[in-house]
């Protein structure tokens, strides 16, 4: 009878008898939930920056500072690092110990990659004169990217702990759920990234100054 | 078990002792959190109440100076925020942790030390609200925040930016706990209780925990976005460097109304327990009740701008949320008659909980006739923001929710406490709230249609609303006395205590058939549920007989079967053969510390930010590294 | 038990209680209240009336059979014995489609007049002749602009009665919202859109009006009227206001020049003459967006234009009735009356210790006087001196003049400071303190764009006076030039 004080370790330790009620782990029902409720925070973030498509009363607008080529590399970056999750999943599953500690490593470096690509971008933009108190594209644009990065900057650091786990042998085949769990929070966080990427970069990346705004002159 | 070789070090030994504010603090055991939301609400609640005694008091009578204007754009500010997010959510959370584990038959929360998180932060995030009076300079934009009021430029003070991270802390709370419930309910439920087979109550935690995880980000980007505004200079409602005021609103509203019945939800969860307790018969049409709860909560995200019928969306999107809202009514409609026909050809017993929950069903209805009258927006341009508008929603949040949660405490209280609130002071506390609730309230229909708005700190004797105010302030008096009373109550019952039993009301529902108190580990045997109200059916077995086609659901389908029969296998397999139960824990009042420090330090500096990065990351961090349980035998029970 | 201390209602009883109650619900609003709902003087608020009443019927029949129906059920199933068991009913689906089904047709039924009404109110007829008014919102008065008749006014808003007038409606700070009950339901004032509600009054009178959007401190004191008025002396109302007010004697004469020393640079009392309409509009965005530019030291503010203050009924947006004495106290204290105006919190005036006006007793009186002296001259008087536009004379007996009617509010012809530099030597300075610019062309432009070259020390808040006519500009710069 006991084992219905179902607690988190339980669904820690993957028990394969282990039951819910729905036959999921609570562990993974609780992500799958918490990215539902992160589905309605960036969708507010991003339906923000579309109501304040071209309202901007003062440059620089998108026209001006936006770096397809360069974000095109960053994007492919990150789509790669969830084919690099994908694959230490599998690894560590299977019980390979070289390739599933590779490939952990190779998805929180190319989370980092991506990170520096955006610090990157940000200082760009800041030399250029567009900060997030210039105008509304600034504000918006800089929020929204800003709290994808945190999504991302929580996710690397997640994988480093995943990582030292492997090492120490916490993380394993039995409990490959740990890393599983991680991955769908990763894989999500690439999806919203596809979504502004898509929204930001190729559907607003042609906005100049809206009607009645002063064209943006860079200086210097 | 698989222990960990992690671990940071610790400065504090895990928490073990079973009294003492040490065992409060470390508790992640749901019902001493259920208890703990339920006491820190109801201080809130008398802190509420005399911000509204106060308002009442100011405007008694025409031109009155007992209160600044600015106190009083305080108090009202306040009011509402303490009330919405510091009384009636928490007083759901209360009920939602004490009695949704026992109710399917689950010896604690899904994620007990998570539950202790959302706790916490709710304790230090209502604490973050209230700083302001201590410093002077409490929120004064509204609980609806309105920018650019809310703003920089016209709100200098730094009311409304410890508004805004209070509120976020607060989200947090309510988003964490909301998680932990819909896993908890669609997982740890006892074999054999599919989700039709749940009792209304932990049916609508479960609808209410999915509203809170959807629209509380709503509220979260929203505060984010004032937040920036306030302390970094961002311009999202800005509205001299274009940003747009209507926005804060589609998104405060947003949420807003979703976050209506997050409020009253629970509240008829709560009534539909009580109501077919006392009147001894099953509530009348389950699955009406369970799925006009579920479309209430569908339909409540396509109504929102019924809060800004004044601001100018233009006749097409005016007529179709008119349409949307006036369509709430119908299943709200069918919960009311419902409600009535489980009582029809019922033996209802006249008692206080019974009688809230009554009252429950006349109050609602009237708040929810005035709401139909917002809902035709011509009508409705009239009544915006006047105190015609405040008649309404106290109706539905005092009298709805709040007689639904004193119903659901008077019910409750036996089985959480072991001994009864007495029922004859019951009664009177029952009068003396229904009555000067009405006498508050009531004559604020008149007002609003003699065009007194909301939110004014004082009127002239030429407008003609100064004996109808007096009325109402004095109906806060009587409703003040009535919570007075409650407090007598608790004081009496607990001196003349009258034992209750396991089952003082011959109720229908699985925490009835446990010890009250119940013991740390709630049920000694996992029960297996054949039944809806399976507990009625174990102690009237020859019922079943009678049934008239609408069956309550009896045993069968695959899924219950399956988990009956994986989940014995299961047992088979404990090698300890007790129970075991997650082990006290101090992390998450540190993370919930660290957290509120950081947030709370962006008011105050970053050295406080820093302070509290490192308690919230050694609270997380430690969190993560510490087993659920120490592999200890003396754990075990 | 309680049921036992209960009287025993018949059902029929309880039914005849509750409906004198509902008759005296809707009774009890139908009083004389100066901002009922029910009282109507208008098609607006009368249709919005009637459609709350027609629900408001239909809820009492809800109310009363379902308060009825619970009073009755829980009396009539009361327990009787403790043994007793019911039968256990778990619904009838019939009958619970049934009721699903009876309140979705009495939605439909509200549904239905509901968004006719929505459409016939959104706009005023159009087959009737219409005017426009503009109404501003601020922090706490209401502005209004007849853009027709090239009237700036304030708190009181004049319309005929029996017209059908269109009310454009912005904010300047935050959301405030326009709302007269007896005439039409409020709609919001908000910053960076331009709302519009249209409305008639089909009787002469005084109505209340309030705002009804919370708009920080004072705002249960943000409060207007409409004068409703017959055709012919609404007209009459629009000649006196482009008629210059009579020529102020003794207290009031001195009142003016205290005025124009002390509170010109925020109030405008010139309406009256022809060509300030749009110079009106744009001093009012300068002071606000000087005021914007540096909230915590400016000295003026945008402020009612208080052209013919002398008719008004009503004083500090509708909450006092306007009489000396009162007046007088609100020249000295507004706070007195009205907490945390922008006009003593920021006017040069109340810069003082306890933040009352910086003058004697006598000052105050005099001010209070010369505003109440301004009521339109008659018909047939001769226009005021310093009419804008008149051509001829000496160019700098013209810009003297300009100078006092609007310069003078904030600068002096010594070196002194009052909120702008001291003028004294500008004509010796003007000519080298912008390279490449002549005295003349600097003068100039510094009138027409003032932003360009702020002064060390002042911040960027004097309005633009390109409005000025060109003999005015003309005589202005001539004037300033001889200033050595």
């Amino acid at each position: 009878m006991a084992q219905q004080a179902i607690t988190e370790y339980h669904a820690e330790a993957n028990d394969p008898t282990y039951n819910t009620s729905t036959g999921l782990s609570n562990r993974k029902l609780l992500m799958w939930a918490f990215l539902a409720s992160d589905v309605m925070f960036f969708g507010t973030f991003i339906a923000t920056y579309l109501v304040y498509r071209n309202r901007s009363l003062v440059g620089p607008y998108p026209e001006d500072v936006l770096d397809i080529p360069i974000t095109t590399v960053s994007t492919f970056v990150l789509l790669m690092s969830s084919l690099a999750m994908v694959l230490a999943l599998h690894y560590v599953r299977e019980g390979s110990k070289g390739p599933g500690r590779l490939w952990i490593g190779v998805t929180a470096f190319l989370g980092i990659v991506f990170l520096i690509f955006q610090v990157i971008e940000f200082q760009t933009f800041v030399n250029e004169g567009l900060t997030p108190r210039t105008n509304l594209f600034g504000t918006t644009f800089f929020i929204l990217t800003g709290i994808h990065g945190t999504h991302v900057t929580i996710g690397v650091v997640w994988l480093l702990f995943l990582l030292y786990g492997h090492f120490k042998g916490t993380l394993r085949s039995d409990n490959a759920l740990d890393l599983e769990i991680a991955g769908l929070y990763w894989h999500f966080v690439d999806i919203v990234w596809i979504v502004i990427f898509t929204i930001v970069y190729l559907v607003t990346a042609k906005d100049g100054a809206p009607p009645g705004a002063p064209p943006f002159i860079h200086h210097g | 078990m698989t222990t960990t070789t992690l671990t940071i070090p610790r400065i504090f030994d895990r928490p073990k002792s079973e009294s003492g504010i040490w065992s409060w603090i470390g508790t992640v055991d749901h019902k001493r959190i259920g208890t703990l939301y339920g006491i820190t609400a109801f201080i809130w609640f008398l802190v509420g109440g005399l911000e509204a005694l106060l308002i009442r008091a100011q405007l008694a009578q025409a031109d009155s100076e007992i209160i600044s204007p600015e106190t009083y754009n305080q108090l009202f500010t306040m009011h509402g925020t303490t009330m919405v997010f510091l009384v009636v959510m928490p007083m759901s959370a209360a009920f939602f942790n004490w009695f949704v584990p026992l109710q399917i038959g689950a010896r604690d929360v899904a994620f007990p030390r998570m539950n202790a998180l959302s706790y916490w932060l709710f304790l230090f995030g209502g604490i973050l609200l209230n700083v302001g009076w201590f410093t002077g300079d409490s929120p004064n934009g509204g609980w609806f925040g309105y920018a650019p009021n809310s703003g920089i430029t016209f709100n200098t003070g730094s009311g409304m930016t410890f508004w805004a991270i209070g509120l976020s802390v607060l989200g947090i709370a309510s988003i964490a706990a909301g998680l932990n419930f819909i896993v908890t309910i669609f997982n740890m439920r006892a074999p054999g209780m599919s989700l039709f087979k749940m009792p209304v109550f932990t049916w609508m935690t479960l609808v209410t925990s999915i509203l809170l995880v959807l629209a509380i980000p709503v509220i979260g980007v929203a505060l984010i976005q004032i937040g920036t505004d306030r302390l970094y200079g961002t311009n999202f409602y800005n509205s001299l460097n274009g940003g747009d005021p209507v926005l804060w609103q589609h998104m405060f509203w947003l949420f807003g109304h979703p976050e209506v019945y997050i409020l009253i939800l629970p509240a008829m969860g709560i009534v539909s327990e009580v109501l077919p307790t006392f009147s001894r018969k099953p509530l009348f049409g389950y699955s009406f009740v369970i799925f006009s709860g579920i479309g209430i909560a569908f339909l409540g995200w396509f109504v929102w701008s019924h809060h800004m019928f004044t601001v100018g969306l233009g006749p097409a999107a005016t007529s179709a949320f008119a349409i949307s809202t006036m369509a709430i009514a119908i299943p709200t409609g069918v919960k009311i008659l419902n409600w009535m026909a489980t009582m029809v050809r019922g033996s209802i017993q006249i008692n206080t909980p019974m009688l809230f929950s009554i009252s429950f069903i006349a109050m609602f209805t009237i708040g929810g006739l005035s709401g139909v009258m917002h809902a035709s927006a011509p009508s409705d341009a009239q009544q915006q923001d006047t105190y015609f508008v405040v008649a309404h929603f106290h109706y539905v949040l005092f009298g709805g929710a709040l007689m639904a949660i004193f119903s659901g405490i008077y019910y409750w209280w036996p089985k959480m406490t072991g001994y009864m609130l007495n029922d004859r002071i019951g009664i009177g506390v029952w009068f003396l709230m229904l009555l000067g609730f009405n006498l508050q309230f009531a004559p604020m229909h008149w007002l609003g249609m003699d065009g007194m708005p909301r939110r004014i700190y004082t009127y002239s004797s030429d407008q003609g609303w100064e004996s109808l105010n007096a009325l109402a302030s004095l109906g806060g008096l009587v409703l003040a006395i009535g919570i007075l009373a409650f407090l007598f109550n608790v004081w009496y019952s607990r001196r003349n205590r009258i034992v209750a039993g396991d089952d003082p009301w011959n109720a229908r529902t699985l925490e009835w058939s446990i010890p009250s108190p119940p013991p740390h580990y709630n049920f000694a045997e996992i029960p297996e549920v054949q039944y809806r109200d399976d507990f009625w059916y174990q102690k009237y077995p020859e019922l079943l007989e009678h049934e008239d086609g609408h069956a309550p659901a009896p045993a069968g389908g695959q899924e219950d079967e399956a988990a009956h029969e994986s989940h014995d296998e299961h047992d088979e397999h404990d090698g300890h053969g007790g129970i075991h139960l997650p082990d006290m824990s101090y992390y998450p009042f540190l993370a919930a510390a660290g957290v509120t420090l950081g947030m709370g330090g962006l008011m105050a500096g970053v050295w406080v930010i820093v302070l509290g990065s490192v308690i919230g990351m050694w609270g997380i961090m430690g969190w993560s590294l510490e087993p659920v349980n120490d592999p200890d035998p003396d754990v075990e029970h | 038990m309680l049921s036992n201390l209960l009287p025993r209602f018949s059902r029929r009883n309880l039914l005849l209680l509750l409906v004198p109650a509902a008759v005296a619900l809707i009774a009890g609003c139908a009083t004389d209240n100066p901002q009922s709902t029910f009282d109507t003087a208008g098609p607006v608020a009368e249709d919005q009336a009637n459609l709350f009443k027609l629900i408001f019927w239909i809820a009492v029949v809800v109310f009363v059979l379902v308060e009825g129906g619970i009073i009755w059920i829980t009396l009539k199933y009361r327990r009787r014995s403790e043994n007793e068991m019911p039968v256990q009913t778990h619904g009838n689906t019939k009958l619970e489609l049934t009721w699903t089904f009876i309140p979705t047709l009495i939605i439909i039924a509200i549904a239905i007049p509901t968004v006719i009404a929505i459409w016939d109110l959104a706009e005023p007829p159009s087959d009737e002749p219409v005017m426009t008014v503009e109404a501003v919102g601020h922090q706490w008065w209401f502005e209004f602009r007849y853009p027709e008749e090239e009237i700036v006014t304030a708190n009181e808003l004049r319309v005929p009665v029996g017209k059908n007038v269109v009310v454009k409606l912005h904010s300047q700070d935050v959301i405030h919202s326009f709302w007269v009950p007896k005439l039409f339901g409020k709609v919001d004032m908000v910053p960076t859109r331009e709302n519009e509600l249209w409305f008639r009054a089909d009787e002469p009178g005084v109505f209340f009006g309030q705002c009804a959007e919370f708009c920080g401190v004072a705002h249960a004191l943000m409060r207007f009227r409409v004068i409703a008025e017959p055709e012919d002396d609404y007209e009459e109302w629009v000649a006196g206001m482009r008629r210059p007010p009579v020529s102020p004697t003794d207290g009031a004469q001195r009142g003016q020049t205290l005025f124009a020393a002390n509170c010109s640079s925020c109030h405008s009392i010139d309406g009256h003459r022809a060509g300030t309409y749009q110079g009106e509009i744009a001093l009012q965005d300068g002071r606000w967006d000087g005021w914007l530019a540096d909230i915590e030291n400016s000295r003026i503010v945008s402020a009612p234009n208080l052209t013919h203050f002398g008719t008004r009924l009503t004083l500090g947006a509708g909450i006092r009735d306007l009489d000396r004495q009162t007046l007088i106290d609100w020249i000295d204290d507004p706070g007195s009356i009205k907490p945390e105006t922008r006009m003593q919190d920021h006017g040069a005036l109340y810069q003082t210790s306890d933040k009352t006006a910086n003058l004697s007793a006598e000052e105050v009186a005099d001010i209070a006087d010369y505003l109440l002296s301004l009521v339109p001259g008659e018909a047939d008087a001769p226009p005021a001196t310093g009419g804008g536009g008149t051509g001829g004379g000496d160019p700098v007996e013209i810009g003297r003049t300009a100078f006092a009617a609007n310069c003078a509010a904030c600068h002096n012809i010594t070196s002194d400071t009052l909120v702008g530099p001291g003028l004294a030597g500008i004509g010796d300075r003007a000519g080298s303190t912008v390279s490449g610019l002549t005295a003349e062309d600097y003068i100039r432009q510094s009138i027409v764009e003032p932003g360009a070259f702020v002064v060390d020390g002042f911040g960027p808040v004097m309005p633009s006076f390109a409005w000025l006519s060109g003999d005015e500009l003309n005589g202005l710069v001539a004037y300033l030039k001889t200033l050595n």
